[in-house]
């Protein structure tokens, strides 16, 4: 048995991943009217190419790449721009959105499909990434292109693939995993072309082995990793399989690791191998507020609502809807929003499943540091930020909180430290900011 | 296609632990009840148990009070945290003392120790030492004289003799009726104070094997909560099982105990008895449910074990040139007030941090 890796800190919440971990991926046609965000990446959104009125094809470019940390935007589908809008979207209040009235979706590949991508050079694989709108499909949703482009002069030594998954409630990488090995066993051969890596690895916690074992007869080395949340976090995930540490402050390019989520690697095999631009993901339908969770292969653009309908609709008691897991997940105030490059899952929580919405005071247990991944002192910044003492959550190192949320979640006193935190954040960084300026 | 539905927002995580303070401060309460079992069982009920449930009814009364005078939520008087104080409060009195004076003991540690400061979470101090500091400021000859003896209870005329306490060493002890009751580490310190052989001889007989079981077992003088070794120890194990309780604190204070107890608490250097040092007093009744007190503890590790050497250090220098035989209290009392110092100076190092000076 080898050794399961993992990281210091961290917590252990209910998994819940038996409602969903069972369900084959069910793809789902797109609905009668899509609502494709154009800044379902991280960056600037992409400028809007069409206009009301205009005829759009499955795979047509529809918001061109605006900048270097940007994309492209494609259409999910053929149909006919029914106008452009701002609406509310499920990682931020409210973006443009290019709403399209589905006609069909059939139709060849965008792009001239490359199965012989080991003779393509790494240049012509990023390109192709980056046309395609290729962005992290874990949450974050950065440009994947641009990972794959480190600076001269940094060199990158090793590939992991994040198929961690410690969300709970999430299922959708683990069937990836499982139903698509072949595709993410091919985007991960394109990605460490593309990093110019030799032995890439793939982290998968112990709760899967089906997926430890796909990986494992396709011939791609696995790192069990043991079920602690966040496991999954980039930073952890490093310290866990190669024991460094990104620096404070710095990325994980800068000690030589690129990280990308299994379903990016999918999503980079269909671009490369099938010519298909970033169209569909899957979604895990969940929790104790849904009749019968599942996992999705939606279009981008299908409204939550309409995945929700899929899963057997809402049950009696509904308090809150979450895009993403319960640990990093946005609350939602409509499932009107769309499905978007980075919707891992869409999770509805009886109030007996949400936590707390009280607190009480600080009992300084500790608990919270003790659980802190990143070894931060959560309770005192809070302190400190409570007090809106900014310099001295500064100096407890408020601003490398990733707001994993483990620290309230250990809390006995449910007191809502990752929001006293990100405020914290938010003003430190207004005061540099100023100074600078 | 669904209607659009709306929903309540919150902040992210939206799931949480099943761990509550209330959860936490009623798991405290549980792991004490053992150690008040082996206090009925050596001193009585009107010894132990009387002083225990006045003092735990006072302790809820005043936090009542102070809650509605201050327009504040009274239901947090049960959270089990006035509780907690209330017993640790009648755990350091002696057993046979007046009623009323746990109950003042506690009106004080909550009022002042702890509704002055803003409440659970807001005191320096742990409540329940503060509230004893105040009754041995106050009444120090109730605090320390006239202690009754184990089982003294069930044959008042035997008086000395069935402590639990060798005959012979009692002997030794210079007016030794004037003190029935005399507490192994009054005992130990007296020793200092007479002959250099008798005193020699008294520390001999503190230090046999029979004297450790007695120790162990809780038959010998001794506040009302801190006798029972074993049962305190027992307790301790349920908090860690639960969670509550985490081994920084304890493990670095008895093992300062032990350390400088062997170190300084000899007639010379490195002549103490360690064990007897740890076995003694208040240490494991201190050292697992006083300094582990989390509101006034550090909250960072490095913090913890700080904390827990520093009051050990201070435990036996108090108990070695102190004025009172023990030391406990005050030592757990003076680090506490350490405690956001050294919190501030023990930040961990954050992951991916290169420290220049480390
Ligand atoms: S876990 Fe909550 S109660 Fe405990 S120290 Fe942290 S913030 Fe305070
Ligand atoms: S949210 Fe921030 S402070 Fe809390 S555990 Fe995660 S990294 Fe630490």
């Amino acid at each position: 048995m080898t050794r399961l890796r993992t990281f210091p800190g961290g917590a252990h919440p209910d998994e819940c991943k038996e409602l969903a971990e069972k369900r084959a991926v069910k793809r789902i046609p797109a609905p009668e009217t899509v609502r494709v965000a154009l800044c379902q990446h991280l960056g600037a959104p992409s400028t809007p190419v069409v206009k009301k009125g205009d005829k759009v094809t499955r795979g047509q470019e529809i918001g061109s790449q605006n900048g270097f940390i940007s994309l492209p935007t494609h259409s999910p589908v053929n149909g006919t721009v029914a106008g452009l809008e701002e609406a509310p979207l499920p990682h931020r209040r409210s973006g443009p959105v290019v709403v399209i009235s589905t006609e069909s979706e059939g139709g060849g590949p965008a792009f001239e499909p490359w199965p012989d991508f080991e003779s393509r050079t790494p240049a012509e694989l990023i390109e192709r990434i980056k046309l395609a709108g290729v962005c992290g499909m874990g949450g974050a949703s950065f440009p994947t292109y641009v990972k794959l482009s480190p600076p001269p002069g940094k060199k990158i030594d090793t590939l992991l693939l994040n198929g961690a998954e410690c969300e709970p409630y999430l299922t959708a990488d683990h069937r990836l995993m499982i139903e698509r090995t072949e595709d993410v066993a091919a985007g991960m051969r394109i990605l460490a072309r593309a990093l110019c890596v030799d032995d890439p690895a793939v982290g998968i916690e112990d709760n899967k082995p089906d997926a430890i074992e796909a990986f494992g007869k396709a011939g791609i080395r696995v790192e069990v990793l043991r079920v602690k949340y966040p496991q999954g976090a980039e930073k952890q995930l490093i310290k866990a399989v190669t024991g460094r540490e990104v620096p404070v402050g710095g990325l994980p390019l800068d000690i030589g690791v690129v990280v990308q989520n299994v379903g990016t690697a999918a999503a980079v095999a269909q671009a490369v191998r099938d010519g298909e631009p970033s169209l569909r993901r899957i979604v895990t339908v969940s929790g104790g507020g849904v009749r019968e969770p599942g996992n999705f292969d939606a279009a981008t653009g299908t409204p939550f609502s309409a995945l929700i309908a899929e899963a057997g609709g809402y049950g009696d008691d509904v308090a809150r809807l979450l895009s993403g897991g319960p640990m990093m997940g946005l609350a939602q105030f409509t499932d009107a929003v769309p499905v978007t490059k980075g919707t891992s899952g869409i999770v509805a929580l009886t109030s007996k499943e949400a936590r707390r919405l009280t607190e009480g005071p600080c009992i300084k247990c500790a608990k919270c540091v003790d659980a802190c991944p990143m070894k931060l002192v959560p309770c005192l910044i809070a302190a400190n930020s409570e007090n809106e003492k900014w310099a001295a959550a500064d100096e407890l190192g408020a601003l490398n909180c990733m707001a994993c949320g483990t620290c309230s979640f250990v809390c006995p006193s449910d007191r809502f430290l990752v929001h006293y935190i990100k405020r914290a954040q938010d003003m430190i960084r207004a005061s540099k900011r100023s100074k600078e300026a | 296609m669904a209607e659009a539905r709306t929903f309540q927002l919150s902040m992210s995580p939206h799931f949480g632990s099943p761990q509550s303070t209330r959860r936490v401060m009623y798991d405290v309460v549980i792991a004490l009840l053992p150690a008040l079992a082996g206090a009925v069982w050596l001193f009585g009920f009107g010894g132990a148990l009387l002083p225990v449930l006045l003092s735990v009814a006072a302790a809820v009364a005043a936090e009542f009070v102070c809650l509605r005078l201050m327009g504040r939520s009274t239901s947090a008087a049960l959270d089990g945290s006035a509780i907690v104080t209330g017993i640790l409060l009648a755990y350091n009195v002696p057993p046979g003392v007046p009623w009323w004076l746990p109950v003042l003991g506690s009106v004080f540690a909550i009022v002042v120790g702890k509704q002055a400061f803003g409440g659970l979470g807001s005191n320096l101090v742990n409540p329940a030492l503060l509230g004893r500091a105040f009754l041995m400021a106050s009444f120090p000859v109730l605090m320390t004289a006239g202690w009754s003896a184990p089982f003294e209870w069930r044959n008042p005329s035997a008086g000395f003799g069935t402590s639990g306490i060798p005959a012979a060493q009692v002997s030794a002890l210079p007016e030794a009726d004037a003190v029935t009751g005399a507490t192994p580490l009054r005992a130990w310190k007296d020793s200092f104070g007479i002959d250099e052989h008798e005193g020699a001889a008294v520390r001999e007989n503190l230090s046999t094997p029979g004297t450790y079981m007695n120790l162990l077992t809780g038959r010998r003088g001794g506040c009302i909560g801190e006798t029972s070794i074993v049962l305190l120890l027992l307790g301790a194990l349920y908090l860690f099982v639960r969670k509550v309780l985490e081994w920084r604190i304890p493990l670095a204070y008895l093992g300062a105990v032990a350390l400088f107890g062997w170190i300084l608490g000899g007639p010379g250097f490195l002549e103490g008895d360690a064990l007897f040092s740890v076995l003694t007093g208040g240490a494991v009744l201190g050292g697992f449910f006083m300094a582990t007190d989390m509101v006034t503890s550090p909250v960072t590790r490095r913090g913890r074990i700080i904390f827990g050497i520093g009051a050990g250090l201070i435990t036996i220098i108090i108990r070695r040139w102190g004025g009172y035989p023990e030391g406990c209290s005050y030592s757990i009392l003076l680090m506490n007030l350490a405690t956001p110092l050294i919190d501030r100076f023990t930040r961990p190092r954050m992951l991916g941090e290169v420290r220049k000076h480390a």
